[in-house]
């Protein structure tokens, strides 16, 4: 058997298991995103019209400017934030075990349950910052100043995910052989240069997945951003998928799938350029 | 020196008060009466939260039905992305790199985009309301991200092992099963609980997926929410859907702290 073809014997339990579940729904969506559709029997060939609309819409433009935003946002806080927190870590006893447990936690909450926590943790009644807040008498209204309400977006969606980046960053940091460090201490190198020429080159891998994950998530971010306050006020934190949400709640079947399709296209061509991006630089540290 | 220990203790404590503040929270509210109960009057110290889910039997059901569907979804995960990881890591193929990505490429598909096709889909297989469905569907997201870090701990075991494995007369798939298994069993422990991770928490498919039968505990805990919502029992719900995570992350601690690279 050539290599080529043992390969791909492999890989096709995972493939096929992909394209059936992943695949065959998206060639399912490319299909309905042609017809206006009233039921799965009654549907009616409308061409192109869906994405027309979608992408002359001003709102459209909108909600995507908001989700790019939000992800540049949340990846400018937490990548450093989670490097901060991997970089000071010790390399080894409890303190380790305890602070990877700890920023994990957040990680295995439900998505769902991830607003209802933070409203009632800002709630001026029964809530620990809410109260706070309350006493000392900050202006905070996350329903009706759109500021606010993206501050509070931002600190939960750093709450719940800067553990990932920093167990990741952590994991990358610890499968760094201590040799380097010895070499990095006979040169007298600064704490900037170990971070810059020994950490970081080695941390690409572990990045790019946390920055991947990280990407995706924000940018598609539904179950968290709708909790808060539905898209308000007044659209401020309506975000792509909010609009999906909408579609598919109001049965428009059709242009759903057309916008589903946008959005995966849009998805997919942004992960392709990090990708290209930290690829082009693996082949010349290599 | 020491105003790095004293920084790093404070920046230490920082953090574990942000991120424990809003589960204490939740924790505190859940032994809280925080509806008028006949036996506990609003705000007093109660379990009642706690006797109430156990005596609802579809809240009790909804803990089966997301164990049952997160262990088929990381059993299933693993069983594909570890032949997939090892021919990624030591067979050279044409277009390797192009086919990671394409794998890659279902891990960033939103789940709310491929949520009603994949209904349409499971409808038509009668997969529908059952976790072996919910399973399946978590797998878009879940095998990519397994093959990647499998990959990645395969990688960085010595190619003799494989050698002399073959020479004393395994087969591939015996080898892997025999020997490459215990060696990366760190790695299967960071992608079992990544799949654990994504699978546990994920609402759309979970609840798209379950209409009339088979619902997750995300389903059961929006459900409790309405025009007077018991949010005593909420946070009791909650509480309880972080320890099969806790357990989970108890097991694993070693493993993610012992360190990998990933490789891009």
């Amino acid at each position: 058997m050539t290599s080529d073809a043992r390969a791909w014997l492999y890989i096709a339990p995972a493939a096929v298991l992909l394209l059936l579940v992943g695949g065959i729904p998206l060639a399912i969506n490319a299909y309905h995103s042609f017809f206006d559709i009233f039921s799965l029997e009654n549907k009616f060939w409308v061409g192109g019209e869906w994405y027309v609309s979608i992408l002359t819409s001003e709102r459209f433009y909108d909600s995507l400017m908001r989700s790019l935003l939000f992800s540049t946002v949340v990846i400018c806080v937490q990548f450093p934030l989670g490097l901060l927190i991997a970089l000071s870590l010790p390399r080894g006893g409890w303190v380790r075990s305890l602070g990877l447990i700890l920023l994990a936690v957040p990680l295995v909450v439900p998505w769902n349950m991830i607003p209802a926590i933070w409203l009632s943790l800002i709630n001026p009644e029964t809530g620990a910052i809410g109260q706070l807040i309350t006493a000392f008498d900050i202006p905070f209204d996350y329903k009706f100043n759109p500021v606010h309400t993206w501050i509070l977006l931002v600190v939960m969606d750093t709450w719940h995910w800067v553990g990932l980046v920093a167990i990741l960053a952590c994991s990358g940091l610890a499968g760094i052989a201590p040799a380097y460090y010895q070499a990095a201490a006979i040169d007298r190198a600064s704490r900037w240069q170990v971070f810059r020429f020994i950490e970081l080159p080695k941390l690409t891998g572990a990045l790019t997945m946390a920055l991947l994950l990280r990407f995706m998530d924000s940018f598609m971010i539904y179950t968290e951003a709708f909790g808060i306050n539905a898209g308000g006020p007044s659209g401020a934190t309506t975000f792509l998928s909010l609009d999906l949400g909408e579609e598919i709640k109001a049965f428009n079947y059709g242009p759903a799938a057309a916008r589903s399709v946008i959005y995966f296209a849009i998805t997919l061509l942004i992960v392709h350029a990090f990708w290209r991006l930290l690829s082009a630089r693996r082949e010349d540290a290599v | 020196m020491t105003l790095k220990r004293i920084l790093g203790t404070f920046g230490f404590l920082a953090l574990t008060v942000f991120i424990l503040l809003p589960l204490v929270q939740v924790i505190v509210l859940s032994f809280l009466s925080t509806l008028h109960h006949d036996t506990a009057p609003k705000g007093s110290l109660t379990l009642l939260n706690y006797a109430n889910i156990f005596r609802t039997d579809r809240l009790v059901a909804s803990f089966l039905n997301s164990t049952i569907y997160v262990s088929l979804n990381v059993a299933l995960t693993l069983i594909v992305a570890l032949p997939a990881a090892y021919a990624f890591a030591r067979f050279p193929f044409r277009s390797a790199r192009a086919t990671f990505f394409a794998l890659l490429a279902f891990r960033v598909t939103p789940p709310v985009v491929l949520s009603l096709p994949a209904f349409l889909l499971f409808a038509q297989i009668e997969l529908l309301n059952t976790p072996v469905g919910v399973a399946l569907a978590h797998c878009v997201f879940n095998v990519p991200i397994a093959i990647w870090i499998l990959e990645s701990f395969i990688r960085g075991v010595p190619k003799e092992l494989d050698e002399t494995a073959f020479l004393d007369g395994y087969s591939t798939p015996g080898f892997i099963i025999k020997h490459l298994i215990p060696v990366i069993a760190p790695g299967i422990g960071a992608a079992a609980f990544f799949c654990f991770m994504f699978s546990w928490v994920e609402v759309v498919f979970a609840r798209t997926l379950t209409i009339t039968d088979g619902k997750p505990i995300t389903t059961a805990i929006s459900s409790l929410f309405g025009f007077q919502t018991d949010i005593g029992l909420v946070m009791a719900m909650t509480t309880l859907s972080l320890v099969p995570g806790l357990v989970m992350i108890w097991f694993v601690r070693n493993h993610l702290s012992r360190g990998f690279t990933v490789r891009v």
